[in-house]
C-alpha cells in the first residue's frame, strides 16, 4: 500500500477519532506478494509492522525470501523468530480470512478503503479522504 | 476509456477570432446506422461494462475507471491501472460521450466501437488478450444467449464493443439548468450562475472552444499544461509513456520525457502536447482536471486560463478576470452544468 503516508497523516490528524483496520490482499499473480504479507505480520508480532511495511514498499519488487530476511535484520528484529514465522506461514489463516472477506465484498483492487462502509478505490490525496471522514464524523 | 485531454475550461484568444460559440441543449444522442440502439443490446453492454472478465487478471472492468458514482471517471489525478503498472493520464468522463467526434485525450479513436477495445488490450489498463476474452465470454451460457438474441450470432470482440458502445450512448447529462435556460426558462439559472454564464460567453471566452451540445468543440489545443511532478517521479509512469510511444511507432520513444499528446497520432509538430477539448457537462463530479489531473479544483483550472495558460503556449492570453468573476464562473459550471440526478441501476452479472 503506497498510500501509507496518507494513511499515517489521517491517523495523526484524526487521532482518537478514527480507527484503522488493515486487511491483507496479496495479489494472486505476484510470486512474492503472499510472502510479503507474511513478513509484515511477522514484523507486527515483534512490534514493527509499519517499519516493515514501509521497507517492503520502498524495496519492492525485491521481495524474495532472502530480501525479507535481510529486511528483518535491518530492522533489528529477532531474525530466527522471523524466519520461522515466514517459513512456517504462521499467519496463513489470517491472510486467507482476509482474502475471503475481500472476495465476499466483490473487491479486487488494492488499495481499497472502507470508511464507515463507503468504498474508496485506489490511492487518493489526503484531501479526498478528509472530505469523507469529516462527513462521517458529522453524522 | 483512458486517454487524456487537457480540460479547457475557458477562454481562447485567437488572433482575429472574436465570436463566441453557441451553446445548445442536450438532444438525442447520434447513433450510427451500423449499430442501432435496442434495450437488449444496451443491457448486454451494461453487463460487459461491469464485467471483470474483460481484464487479464479479473480485477478490472470498464467501470473501475469509469465509475457511475464518480461522474463516470474515477476521481483520481491519474487513472487507476492494471495491478503493478501505472497509468499516465486522467480518466475522462463518459458523460455525453456519445456526442464526441474523437475519443481519448489524444483523439486516436473516432467511434465508441473503435475505442472500446483499446483499454481491454492496453497493458497498463485491462491487459486482456482479445482472443481469450472472446472465449471467456463464450464460456458463459447467459452471454452466449444474449449475443444470439441481440446480434443473431456468436460472441465476437466487435459485437462486445458494439454492445458496450450502445450502453455508453445512454450516459447522458439530462435536464440541467443550462438546458432549461437555453430552452427559454430564463429563471433556470440563479443570479450568480447567470453572471457566470455571461462571463463564460463573453469576457472569459470559454465558449470559443466549449460550445455546442457538449460544451466542447472536438478540437485539440496545446495549452502547455504543467507536468504532474509527483507522477513523474514514478518510473512506472515513464515506462507507460515509452510503451505508448513505442506502439505508436515514435522513433525516439526511449528518450521521451513528457506526454506528446495528439502528436503521437498525427505526427504534426503543431500537435505536440495538444489534447482534446473535454466536455464540461457534469464538471462538478469529474475532477481532478486536465489530461494529467494536475488541477484538483475548478478554481485552479480557471486561474490557469486566467493567467494565459502554460508557459510558452501560443493559444491563450491572460484574461484579467476579477475574483468575483472567477467565483461566478465556478458557480455557473457547478450549478448550471449538473443535470438531474438519475439513480443508477447496477446490472446482475452472469
Amino acid at each position: 500500500m503506497a498510500a501509507g503516508p496518507t494513511v499515517k497523516k489521517i491517523m495523526e490528524i484524526y487521532k482518537g477519532k478514527v480507527r484503522l483496520v488493515i486487511k491483507n490482499y496479496p495479489y494472486k499473480y505476484r510470486d512474492y506478494s503472499r510472502g510479503a504479507a507474511e513478513a509484515s505480520l511477522a514484523a507486527r508480532e515483534q512490534g514493527k509492522y509499519w517499519e516493515m511495511h514501509d521497507l517492503l514498499i520502498k524495496r519492492s519488487p525485491k521481495l524474495e525470501r532472502a530480501s525479507l530476511l535481510a529486511y528483518a535484520k535491518e530492522l533489528g528484529l529477532d531474525v530466527q523468530k522471523f524466519t520461522a514465522s515466514i517459513d512456517g506461514q504462521k499467519f496463513k489463516a489470517e491472510i486467507d480470512r482476509d482474502l475471503k472477506l475481500a472476495e465476499s465484498l466483490d473487491l479486487y483492487n488494492t488499495p481499497t478503503f472502507y470508511i464507515n462502509g463507503r468504498q474508496v478505490i485506489g490511492e487518493r490525496p489526503f484531501e479526498y479522504f478528509r472530505k469523507i471522514i469529516d462527513e462521517e464524523l458529522k453524522k | 476509456m483512458n486517454g487524456s485531454i487537457a480540460l479547457m475550461i475557458c477562454m481562447f484568444l485567437f488572433a482575429g477570432t472574436a465570436f463566441a460559440g453557441k451553446l445548445e441543449p442536450v438532444g438525442p444522442v447520434p447513433v450510427p446506422s451500423a449499430n442501432p440502439q435496442t434495450p437488449e443490446k444496451i443491457e448486454l453492454g451494461k453487463k460487459l461494462f461491469f464485467d471483470r472478465r474483460l481484464s487479464g487478471d479479473g480485477t478490472m472492468s470498464c467501470s473501475t475507471c469509469h465509475d457511475p458514482a464518480q461522474g463516470y471517471s474515477d476521481g483520481l489525478a491519474i487513472s487507476l491501472s492494471y495491478p503493478t503498472t501505472r497509468n499516465w493520464r486522467n480518466s475522462p468522463t463518459l458523460v455525453n460521450v456519445g456526442f464526441q467526434k474523437f475519443l481519448f485525450h489524444d483523439g486516436r479513436a473516432h467511434t465508441l466501437e473503435e475505442q472500446a477495445l483499446f483499454p481491454m488490450m492496453s497493458a497498463f489498463e485491462m491487459n486482456q488478450n482479445l482472443d481469450f476474452a472472446e472465449e471467456e465470454i463464450r464460456s458463459v451460457p447467459e452471454y452466449v444467449e444474449s449475443f444470439r438474441k441481440v446480434f443473431g450470432g456468436e460472441v465476437t470482440r466487435e459485437r462486445m464493443a458494439m454492445a458496450i458502445s450502445a450502453f455508453q450512448r445512454t450516459l447522458v447529462s439530462v435536464d440541467s439548468p443550462l438546458d432549461r435556460f437555453l430552452q427559454g426558462e430564463k429563471k433556470a439559472l440563479t443570479a450568480e450562475a447567470r453572471k457566470g454564464y455571461d462571463i463564460f460567453m463573453g469576457k472569459g471566452k470559454c465558449s470559443e472552444c466549449h460550445d455546442g451540445v457538449n460544451l466542447a468543440d472536438d478540437r485539440f489545443y496545446a495549452l502547455n499544461v504543467p507536468e504532474n511532478a509527483e507522477q513523474e517521479k514514478d518510473p512506472r509512469v515513464a515506462a507507460t509513456r515509452r510503451f505508448v510511444a513505442k506502439v505508436s511507432h515514435y522513433e525516439d520513444y526511449q528518450n521521451l520525457a513528457e506526454d506528446p499528446g495528439r502528436f503521437l497520432v498525427t505526427r504534426d509538430r503543431t500537435d505536440w502536447k495538444a489534447f482534446r477539448t473535454p466536455t464540461l457537462r457534469e464538471i462538478a463530479k469529474t475532477g481532478p482536471y486536465m489530461h494529467n489531473g494536475i488541477f484538483e479544483t475548478l478554481e485552479q483550472v480557471i486561474d490557469f486560463f486566467d493567467q494565459g495558460g502554460g508557459k510558452g503556449n501560443s493559444v491563450l492570453k491572460p484574461l484579467k478576470l476579477s475574483a468575483a468573476e472567477k467565483k461566478a464562473l465556478v458557480t455557473f459550471m457547478i450549478e448550471a452544468l449538473s443535470g438531474k440526478e438519475v439513480p443508477f441501476r447496477y446490472p446482475k452479472l452472469p
